[in-house]
């Protein structure tokens, strides 16, 4: 693992702008997320394999893999047991982080509805009303705000018990949601699923591991069909829905020239009011007169993704880039809200100019400053956090700007709608050209960066093995940056797809990889399968989708994993869950789970392993829906590289 | 002699031998006060990653006989006690830091540190001791009795070595006549060290994506 300069660098990363940032960290003696990773190493096992259990203080416990050592916790809880309950508690984190973002959103659309805020407004009536129709809220004769405030209230019991089954899972076809009822797992509230969860996996509850994972898996449908559906409608009202757009990513979108602000974290409603007003006049000025020639603004992580997606503002990077995005010393403020924002954050900036403020009250960054965010003055709080950037903009030491490559071009703005407005307003083409082959299928990868896979090697590769094979990419989170940096989501990125797909994309003008959006979007690729399903009038499972989750860290990719394989998608990780220490887990998830769900998870780091397994899937999904289709046998598995052999 | 015997296969890197070696090592004997400690106690065991992902190694001082750390050392300060004369010690009043016992030691397992035996020196060489003082009171060393893997085993060397030598036929014959026998390594945690062998291959310089 050791790497100090030069090619070192290569093993870390494939992007040429994470390479000139990691040559600078090291000469400037800054450590990044790769030194403390070194640092860790070995990593303890047991949690490694999910075989430590600190729920109570009779514990700390481990069961020996091996067998030998203890095979029972104090309170007798065996190595199932206990990566069940570890893995249902990642799961509830990643469902409340997703929910609690959403609840946010939800809460501002309240605001709107009473008429509390200055900064927000309704951005889309249509899609307003759309949805108040689906929660059964009459809209004739009513203003946007009335809508607005009667939609609100009547979604804030998704987040209550008074609901047997959430409204928006009715999107779901009818067979999944029967399938839903029949295993006990429909969605009943958002909150209630967490707390469940919380609950059953106290000691002495839930002593069945395949009933704790069951009720896993409806903890995570209440944020996939919940929690993070309703923050992506929601902002989609509050914020406007995406529509296509050409932008720019990697750390080249900075400006030398301008004041440079990154929104960093993953809740919109702060950056949206940024936006608004960086292009206030006076502030305008006022960064002219400190000799700027403009207010530049840039996206990281799903903040960015969000302002990208709507706005098309420029994306400075994923998850592995937020400290080197500081190091190019021309940060003169990045602005954080929530999730994926390292401690290391303030600690990096320290050594530069750059101010980091921390705006909610539930996410507190020492070194941070920290201006409390209010709906109620969002437009007033939007400037004042403006001005702090530019008048930081004479602190900035020009010496240390190092801005090392150009932006590279990207194609963003998919929502549903505007896919199913470019295929001219129903999925019928898209589901013409699965039925005559020309695409296969279509594959959402999706989640973070983890510095234990070499940065975005595993999306890209991914990405190249599948649009090569025909098969249509949808991304989100920090999986949009790696594939946009390697210029796969231009229009003109057709020319590296397969024959069929090729010739799709160029008729449309699209690129063979879409951005869906944030990591809550991932909802929206459950809508279009859901639409796919109910207009061929079969189940999400006969589909020949998947999912693929390559590089990913975070409990919140966990639950997103849980939810998709519920919905009936076969997803990929490229990550190793901590689930190996109980073999009975891994058999459930790897292949229990088609005769529950019909989808079930697999692992794979090697991208073109990935690529091959879910060629595999698709084919047998075609040959299932009585489409032409390869032998998946015929398609061949590579060997595994390995480092050793 | 009575040895610690590792078996590096079994190791999964959870690091628990340091802490109970520091643990054992401290002032207070608790966990919960040795933290609080100053000095601050130091681990004699340091189980260090692999090359590849998930794999790791506790390695200890092994107390050679003749010891290269006793024959080096200019003050005599490395000694053997009477009652137990397999376990090299250092006499930490005695240590002037010269660095010459690590200097020849072959398992660089000697490190430097501030010792409350020796408090008016700010160095002093520190090793593992096999947990002398808990052995005088029939316990085993504490790095043992922490490792739940069985990655390290205290006994007669010669009757580990026998005891893994049993093991080593029972899979011999189990492969030669096809019976059934459990695996040195469990399939599941082939697979979870597999997956860092993929992880090491795949971040290998040069080979993908750059």
């Amino acid at each position: 693992m050791t790497v100090i300069s030069g090619n070192g660098f290569k093993k870390r990363s494939i992007n040429v702008d994470t390479q000139a940032m990691l040559e600078i960290a090291h000469k400037q003696g800054i450590p990044t997320v790769w030194e403390r990773l070194e640092a860790q190493q070995p990593q303890c096992g047991y949690c490694n394999l999910g075989t430590s259990c600190r729920i109570c203080a009779m514990g700390p416990c481990r069961v020996d893999p091996f067998g030998d050592g203890p095979q029972k916790g104090v309170c007798g809880a065996d190595a199932d047991i206990i990566v069940a309950r570890n893995l249902a508690r990642m799961v509830a984190a990643g469902a409340a982080s997703h929910s609690d973002h959403g609840r946010d959103i939800l809460e501002t659309l309240h605001h709107v509805g009473e008429g509390h805020t200055d900064a927000y407004t309704i951005s889309d009536p249509a899609k307003l009303r759309r949805l108040a129709a689906e929660y059964h809220i009459a809209t004739e004769g009513k203003s946007d705000q009335q809508v607005a405030k009667e939609l609100a209230w009547e979604m804030m019991e998704d987040y209550g018990m008074r609901r047997q089954q959430l409204p928006l899972s009715l999107r779901a076809p009818q067979a999944r949601q029967e399938l839903w009822k029949k295993l006990g797992v429909m969605p009943r509230g958002v909150d209630w699923e967490n707390v469940e969860t919380l609950h059953r996996t106290h000691m002495g509850v839930d002593n069945d591991w395949v009933n704790i994972l069951l009720h896993s898996a409806r903890n995570a449908l209440s944020d996939g069909w919940g929690g993070s559906m309703l923050a992506t409608e929601l902002s989609d009202v509050l914020f406007g829905v995406p529509t296509p757009k050409m932008s720019q990513v990697n750390l080249g979108v900075l400006k030398a020239s301008h004041v440079n602000i990154i929104l960093h974290g993953h809740n919109p409603m702060l950056s949206e009011v940024i936006v608004a007003a960086s292009q206030d006049p006076e502030l305008l000025a006022l960064a002219k007169a400190k000799g700027a020639q403009g207010i530049n603004l840039a996206g990281l992580c799903c903040t960015g993704n969000e302002v990208l997606m709507r706005k098309g503002i420029p994306m400075a990077g994923n998850h592995l880039m937020q400290e080197l995005a500081i190091m190019t010393g021309a940060v003169e403020l990045m602005v954080v809200d929530y999730q994926c924002i390292m401690p290391a954050v303030t600690e990096t900036a320290r050594c530069f100019h750059t101010k980091v403020v921390s705006t909610f009250d539930k996410a507190r960054f020492p070194g941070a400053e920290h201006i409390s965010f209010d709906p109620g003055r969002g437009l007033e709080i939007g400037k004042q956090i403006v001005r702090l950037a530019v008048e930081n903009f004479s602190k900035r030491v020009p010496e240390r700007v190092i801005i090392p490559v150009q932006p590279a071009p990207m194609m963003t703005g998919f929502s549903i709608e505007a896919i199913l407005q470019a295929l001219g307003g129903t999925p019928q083409p898209l589901i013409d050209a699965i039925v005559k082959g020309n695409i296969r299928g279509a594959v959402g990868i999706v989640g973070c960066n983890n510095p234990k896979i070499k940065q975005d090697l595993g999306h890209t590769e991914l990405t190249k093995r599948l649009i090569e094979n025909d098969i249509l990419v949808v991304v989100t989170g920090c999986a949009t940056v790696a594939d946009g940096k390697a210029g796969l989501m231009t229009p003109q990125a057709a020319e590296k797809a397969g024959p069929g797909l090729r010739a799709v994309c160029q008729a449309l003008g699209i690129p063979p990889v879409l951005h869906l959006g944030s990591c809550v979007d991932n909802t929206r690729i459950l809508v279009l399968a859901a639409a796919l399903a109910n207009t061929l009038g079969v189940d999400i499972s006969a589909l020949p989708l998947a999912g693929a989750a390559p590089e990913w860290y975070s409990e919140k990719a966990v639950a997103i994993g849980v939810y998709v394989v519920a919905s009936g998608i076969y997803t990929v990780l490229g990550v190793a869950p901590p689930v190996f220490g109980s073999p009975n887990v891994v058999k459930l998830l790897t292949e229990g789970l088609e005769g529950v769900f019909g989808a079930t998870f697999a692992v794979e780091a090697d991208p073109d392993r990935a690529a091959a397994l879910i060629r595999r899937h698709i084919e047998k999904k075609r040959a299932g829906l009585g489409l032409e289709a390869l032998d998946p046998g015929s398609i061949p598995l590579p060997e595994a590289q390995l480092a050793l052999a | 002699m009575k040895t610690v015997l590792i078996h590096p296969e079994r190791c999964i890197g959870c690091k628990q031998c340091e802490a109970a070696c520091a643990v054992a090592h401290s002032q207070s004997k608790s966990l919960f006060w040795a933290v609080f400690e100053t000095p601050p106690p130091k681990p004699r065991i340091h189980a260090e990653p692999g090359l590849l992902l998930n794999t790791s190694f506790p390695n200890k001082c092994r107390h050679c006989n003749p010891a290269p750390c006793q024959m080096a050392c200019p003050t005599a300060a490395i000694y053997r006690s009477q009652d137990f004369p397999e376990i090299v010690q250092i006499n930490e009043q005695r240590c002037i830091a010269c660095g010459m016992c690590a200097v020849v030691c072959p398992f660089d397992v000697i490190t430097y540190h501030a010792s409350p035996a020796a408090p008016e020196r700010p160095l002093v060489a520190i090793k593992c001791n096999q947990c002398i003082e808990r052995q005088r009171q029939g316990l085993e060393p504490a790095c043992v009795e922490a490792c739940k893997v069985g990655a390290l085993a205290f006994g007669e060397l010669n009757e580990l070595l026998k005891a893994q030598r049993v093991r080593y036929t029972h899979a011999v014959l189990a492969g030669a006549q096809a019976e059934e026998t459990p695996a040195q390594v469990p399939a599941n945690v082939s697979a979870w060290r597999g997956w860092g062998a993929v992880v090491a291959g795949l971040n290998e310089d040069g080979k993908k994506g750059v």
